[in-house]
C-alpha cells in the first residue's frame, strides 16, 4: 500500500464522471460555477501588475506582509466593530481553503469530532478528516431554509465534539444567519465550550440583512477561528488570498503549520489584496446590485416551472428540489446538460441528505440564466 | 433643412471628417458650416481649434455612401480646401455608456 490509509480513506467524489462529462462538453450555459464571472476589479489588477513592474516578486513574512494585516485589522474594526491584533491574531493564507485546512491541523486531535451542518461545501469533511478527526455531520432541512438550529446543534454534541464549522452565506444553499438567529446558536455553542471554525468568505453578497460575523457577538471572539477572503467579494478567485482571525494561540499554531508547508501566500495576490482594501465597497456594492437582480429572476423562474426554490439570503447560489421530475439530483443534471446543454451540480455532492436538490449558480450573466431558465422549461415540458 | 433619410442603425456607417477650409470675408465659417450641416447625412458639425477647421460626423448605409457623399458634396464645396476621413470601426464608449464585446468564458465550466 503505497498510499496513507488516512487519505486512501477519504471518500471519492460521486460526481467526478458528472464534472468530466460538463469539462468535455462544448456551448454549455453553465450554472455549475462556484465563482464570480465578473473580472477583479480594473484597480486591482492594474496594482497587481505594478507590483510586478515594480518588482515585487519575492518571499513575504510568513504571517503576511505588515500592511495587509494591518488594513486588515483596520476594515474588520470599521466594518463589523471586530479587533483583532494584526501581529499575533491575523494569518495571510492561500485562499481560505488553505486557512480551513491549517484551522483544523491546530485544533485536532486525533479521534476530535467537529460538527458540520449538511449540505455543506465539499472541502469540510476531508479537512476534518485528512486532520484526524471526526466529522460529524447535521442534516439541515428545507423548511427551516438549511440553516441549522440551537436545537439540532445541541442534540448533536456529545463526548470529544471540539467545535462546529459554519458557513454563511453558504455554498451549497445560499443560507444565511441573521443577527438573532446567531445568537440563539452562539449560546448552545458557549453552552458547551465549542469552538467555531466560522467560514464567512460569500459576507459582502447577504442580500436580505446585514452580515453578522459570529465573532462579533459577545463572548464569543476568543472561541471563533474567523475565515474569510478576497475572491467572492473581489472577484478575486485566482488570486488565492483569504486569511484567518482568531485567539492568538489558535493562530499562532497555523501560523506554524503555514510556515513549513506554505512559507507564505503569493506576494503579487497580497499587494492586489491591499489594493482591494483601500477602496473596497464601490466595486462590491455594484457586483451585490447584479447579483440580488440575478437572484430575485432565479429564484421566480425556477418555481414557476415546478422547481420548488427557496430564497437564500446570501453567495451567488439556490438550491432547488428536483423531486417533482421524479428523478435524482444526478439523473437530472446529467439529461439536462445532455438535452439541453445546461449545467448544474447535483446536490449529492454537497451530501447525502440532498439527492432531490441541485446547486445553481447564478454568477452568470442575465442573458445566461434567461436562456438557461427557458431550456429548463423545455427540457421539463417534454418529460 | 433636408428630410433625414432612414438608416439602419445596427448597419450604418459613420465617418469623422476634418474639414479645412479658408474663411469667406466677413462670414468666418458660419456660412460654410450652414451648408455642411444641412446635409440630412452630416449628423454633428463642430468648429474646432487645431490643424483643421470643421470636424463633421457623417452616417451612411455604407462606405460606398459615406465615400460619396465626401467626394461629390463635401470636398467640391467652394472653400473647402481639404477633407480627412476617417470611418469608425468599432465603438468603445459613447457618452458614458461602455461597449463591451463578448470575451471567451475563462472560467471552468464547473466547479464547487
Amino acid at each position: 500500500m503505497r498510499i496513507s490509509k488516512r487519505v486512501d480513506a477519504l471518500a471519492p467524489s460521486g460526481i467526478r464522471a458528472f464534472f468530466d462529462l460538463v469539462l468535455g462538453m462544448k456551448d454549455v450555459i453553465s450554472l455549475g460555477v462556484g465563482e464570480p464571472d465578473f473580472v477583479t476589479p480594473w484597480h486591482i489588477r492594474e496594482q497587481a501588475i505594478k507590483s510586478l513592474e515594480d518588482g515585487f516578486t519575492s518571499y513575504t513574512s510568513n504571517k503576511g506582509t505588515d500592511q495587509l494585516r494591518y488594513a486588515i485589522a483596520a476594515f474588520l474594526k470599521k466594518r463589523h466593530h471586530l479587533v483583532y491584533d494584526p501581529q499575533e491574531e491575523i494569518l495571510i493564507t492561500v485562499g481560505v481553503s488553505e486557512a480551513l485546512d491549517l484551522a483544523m491541523r491546530a485544533i485536532v486531535n486525533p479521534g476530535d469530532k467537529i460538527l458540520i451542518p449538511e449540505p455543506y461545501y465539499v472541502a469540510y469533511g476531508p479537512a476534518v478528516e485528512l486532520a484526524g478527526g471526526e466529522a460529524v455531520y447535521i442534516k439541515t432541512r428545507l423548511q427551516d431554509g438549511f440553516k441549522v438550529t440551537p436545537r439540532q446543534i445541541d442534540e448533536a454534541f456529545t463526548q470529544g465534539v471540539r467545535g462546529i464549522l459554519l458557513n454563511y452565506p453558504a455554498n451549497p444553499t445560499g443560507a444565511s444567519y441573521s443577527r438573532k438567529e446567531l445568537e440563539a446558536l452562539s449560546h448552545v455553542i458557549k453552552k458547551h465550550d465549542m469552538l467555531v471554525i466560522s467560514d464567512e468568505i460569500y459576507d459582502e453578497l447577504t442580500y436580505d440583512f446585514d452580515h453578522t460575523p459570529i465573532a462579533a457577538l459577545k463572548g464569543m471572539q476568543e472561541r471563533v477561528i474567523y475565515l474569510n477572503g478576497f475572491s467572492k467579494a473581489y472577484a478575486m478567485t485566482g488570486f488565492r488570498i483569504g486569511y484567518v482571525c482568531g485567539p492568538a494561540d489558535i493562530v499562532g499554531a497555523m501560523t506554524k503549520i503555514h510556515q513549513y508547508t506554505m512559507l507564505c501566500a503569493p506576494i503579487t495576490g497580497q499587494m492586489a489584496a491591499l489594493e482591494a482594501l483601500k477602496n473596497p465597497l464601490p466595486d462590491v456594492q455594484a457586483m451585490k446590485k447584479e447579483y440580488d437582480r440575478r437572484r430575485r429572476f432565479i429564484v421566480g423562474a425556477l418555481n414557476d416551472i415546478g422547481l420548488k426554490c427557496h430564497m437564500p439570503q446570501g453567495a451567488f447560489y439556490v438550491f432547488p428540489s428536483v423531486k417533482s421530475t421524479g428523478e435524482s439530483s444526478v439523473d437530472f443534471a446529467r439529461n439536462l446538460l445532455r438535452q439541453k446543454k445546461v449545467a448544474v451540480v447535483p446536490g449529492v455532492a454537497f451530501g447525502q441528505c440532498c439527492r432531490d436538490h441541485v446547486r445553481i449558480s447564478y454568477a452568470s450573466s442575465f442573458d445566461n440564466l434567461k436562456e438557461a431558465a427557458a431550456r429548463m422549461k423545455q427540457y421539463l415540458n417534454k418529460k | 433643412m433636408l428630410k433625414k433619410p432612414k438608416i439602419n442603425p445596427k448597419t450604418a456607417v459613420r465617418a469623422l471628417i476634418e474639414v479645412s477650409i479658408t474663411p469667406q470675408k466677413d462670414l468666418g465659417f458660419d456660412n460654410i458650416a450652414e451648408r455642411i450641416y444641412s446635409y440630412p447625412q452630416v449628423k454633428s458639425c463642430y468648429l474646432l481649434s487645431g490643424g483643421y477647421d470643421l470636424l463633421v460626423i457623417v452616417e451612411g448605409e455604407s462606405i460606398q455612401t459615406v465615400a460619396d457623399f465626401v467626394a461629390a458634396k463635401l470636398s467640391s464645396m467652394a472653400n473647402v480646401r481639404q477633407t480627412a476621413t476617417h470611418f469608425l470601426l468599432r465603438k468603445y464608449k459613447e457618452e458614458g455608456k461602455v461597449f463591451k464585446y463578448s470575451k471567451s468564458e475563462r472560467r471552468q465550466n464547473i466547479s464547487y
